[in-house]
């Protein structure tokens, strides 16, 4: 009986060493009209057809950049849609990837339930800001904002709540101790019709136009395997356009994934602030202000940022 | 060898010693990446700088602080229903529903309804501990105070007909034993919740606690910091653990209640 428990573990262990035979692709994003390009790719196959039918390609959802990073750290996945700061940190820890394509820009700002306030000066230290991570583009924003205006990047830092965009709204709602929410759309719009001011909006606190959403593939994929990166490059830039040339549609076919009627998805999708390009902007001044704040270790370059083909 | 396997920690700290050779034999087959697993060296130096120059020490007081507190009341009020059910019938039916119903519920499930109730402070940390914590203790003073035999009771009745001397004298030293069990299984599912509470919540006070600590270095891709948070809670899971394993020793072992293990 011994023998046999310790043949089956093992066995257990050897078994874990086996590869992936089948050749599949993984494309992985987060949820939210943020992603709207890759729901597109998705619905009407895009990928699928400039790629050849011997390879598979499965769409994953997770839950936060985090994530996301550690399954592309894993090996399951080969492309991933994410703003800009946690691309750094991944890249700047020693992650083989680069932005190979913008994918959409969204409106994020700072809002409070508290009227008072005017100016980030404001701010006591025994408010709490809720937002989704630290590293995250929300939190890069908000030291940004602290830095220009109160000379303090880190001002903030120790007041941060770590909270989905959905639970960051109901805690800022309920008028606890979270006084602060920066978010991204559309829970900035239902905040603000709930009676929240908007403190401080995402191109204010950065100081210029940026990316929300960038695609990213490993070094590895882009050298060994050009085809399925051409692919995915096309497959989304045909995305991009057929979303800017029939918005209408577009909203038609999203609604029933984000479970929303047509209209608001539409109103959402071309709201002011929210728009839908290959174009990269803001990796610079990112990467600038990370690596002045110590949020990056090394200095990084455009060209090891960002593959050739990417629309700077 | 025979002599030695005897003692618990000898075995532990010999596997430990085992997973750390083969975790080092993968780190020099250079076929890893670091950043799925760092070197045990770095890992133990990131550890010691984590602890002694950097917050990792005062995060763990504070974890631990909140977690005595949550488990405190959840002991209080426990001990409360508990005894409230052995008195009367139609109560201990009422806790006996409440528990059935809370108790298969992960604190986690509940967060959205603790965020919206109790915001995102201590109070909401509190709340997620006290529920992890409540029902397992619950369940195991009742199955200790209803185990209670017979002949204690009525040798009790007879000696002082107070309840209260009763309870002092009587009940709780014969549920001892269950009572230990409970804090056991009430200490483990109190540390975890609480962990995934500050992994989700982020820092409660400015500093946080190890949850927060485990989160940060995560977001920040800092793997050696990860692992030295794991470590940490781990360690602490470990030590508790041992400490309940010796107030056992101290009572119920020492009275002849249960073996020695």
């Amino acid at each position: 009986m011994q023998k046999l428990i310790s043949a089956l573990c093992v066995l257990l262990l050897l078994a874990g060493c086996a590869g992936r035979k089948e050749q599949s692709i993984t494309v992985a994003q987060q949820y939210g009209t943020a992603y709207a390009p890759i729901a597109v790719m998705r619905e009407l196959a895009l990928l699928e057809q400039e790629l050849p039918d011997s390879v598979t390609v499965k769409w994953v959802q997770l839950a936060n950049t985090a994530a996301i990073r550690e399954s592309m750290l894993g090996g399951e996945t080969d492309f991933a849609c994410m703003a800009i700061p946690p691309f750094l940190i991944g890249r700047d820890a020693g992650m083989e990837w680069q932005i190979c394509s913008g994918v959409s820009r969204v409106p994020m700002g700072l809002t409070t339930s508290d009227p008072t306030l005017t100016s980030l000066a404001d701010i006591t230290p025994d408010m709490r800001i809720a937002l989704p991570q630290p590293g995250s583009i929300q939190h890069i924003l908000l030291a940004m904002a602290a830095s220009r205006e109160l000379g303090e990047a880190r001002r903030f830092d120790d007041q941060l709540v770590t909270l989905s965009h959905p639970d960051g709204m109901n805690a800022l709602l309920s008028g606890g101790e979270v006084s602060l929410h920066f978010t991204t759309s559309p829970y900035l719009q239902q905040e603000q019709q709930a009676g929240m001011t908007l403190l401080l909006d995402g191109e204010e606190a950065m100081g210029q136009p940026y990316t929300g959403i960038v695609a990213v593939a490993g070094q590895s994929l882009y050298h060994e395997n050009p085809k399925v990166y051409q692919a995915f490059l096309k497959a989304l830039e045909e995305a991009i356009r057929w979303i800017q040339e029939n918005p209408q549609e577009a909203a038609q076919l999203l609604a029933p994934l984000y479970g929303m009627e047509p209209d608001a998805l539409l109103q959402e999708m071309t709201a002011p602030g929210a728009a839908y390009t290959t174009e990269v902007a803001g990796v610079e001044a990112f990467e600038r202000f990370m690596l002045e704040e110590g949020y990056l270790k090394a200095d990084h370059s455009l060209d090891t940022l960002l593959f050739s083909e990417a629309v700077r | 060898m025979k002599k030695l396997l005897r003692y618990r920690m000898v075995q532990r700290l010999g596997w430990i010693c085992v997973l750390l050779l083969v975790w080092q034999g993968a780190v020099w087959s250079g076929r890893v990446s670091p950043l799925l697993l760092p070197a045990p060296r770095q890992v133990l130096v990131t550890f010691l700088d984590r602890l002694f120059y950097g917050e990792l020490a005062a995060q763990i007081g504070f974890s631990l602080a909140i977690i005595l507190r949550g488990t405190g009341i959840a002991l209080v009020v426990s001990l409360g229903i508990a005894l409230l059910s052995l008195y009367s019938k139609v109560f201990a039916s009422l806790a006996d529903t409440l528990c059935a119903l809370a108790h298969p519920l992960p604190a986690i499930a509940l967060l959205p309804l603790i965020i919206i109730w109790f915001g995102v402070g201590y109070p909401a940390v509190t709340a997620i501990i006290v529920h992890s914590t409540l029902w397992p203790l619950f369940l195991n003073l009742t199955a200790g105070l209803r185990a209670t035999p017979r002949v204690y009771v009525e040798c009790g009745k007879s000696l002082c007909s107070s309840p209260l001397w009763l309870l002092g004298h009587v009940y709780l030293p014969a549920s001892i034993s269950s009572f230990l069990a409970g804090m056991k299984i009430g200490w483990a599912r109190a540390w975890r919740a609480l962990i995934s509470a500050e992994m989700i919540f982020g820092a409660v006070a400015s500093s946080g606690g190890v949850g927060w600590f485990l989160f940060q270095n995560r977001v920040m891709m800092d793997t050696a910091g990860l692992f030295s948070g794991i470590f940490a809670v781990a360690l602490i899971g470990m030590l508790v653990e041992e400490l309940l394993v010796l107030a056992e020793q101290k009572t119920v072992v020492r009275w002849g209640m249960s073996a020695p293990q």
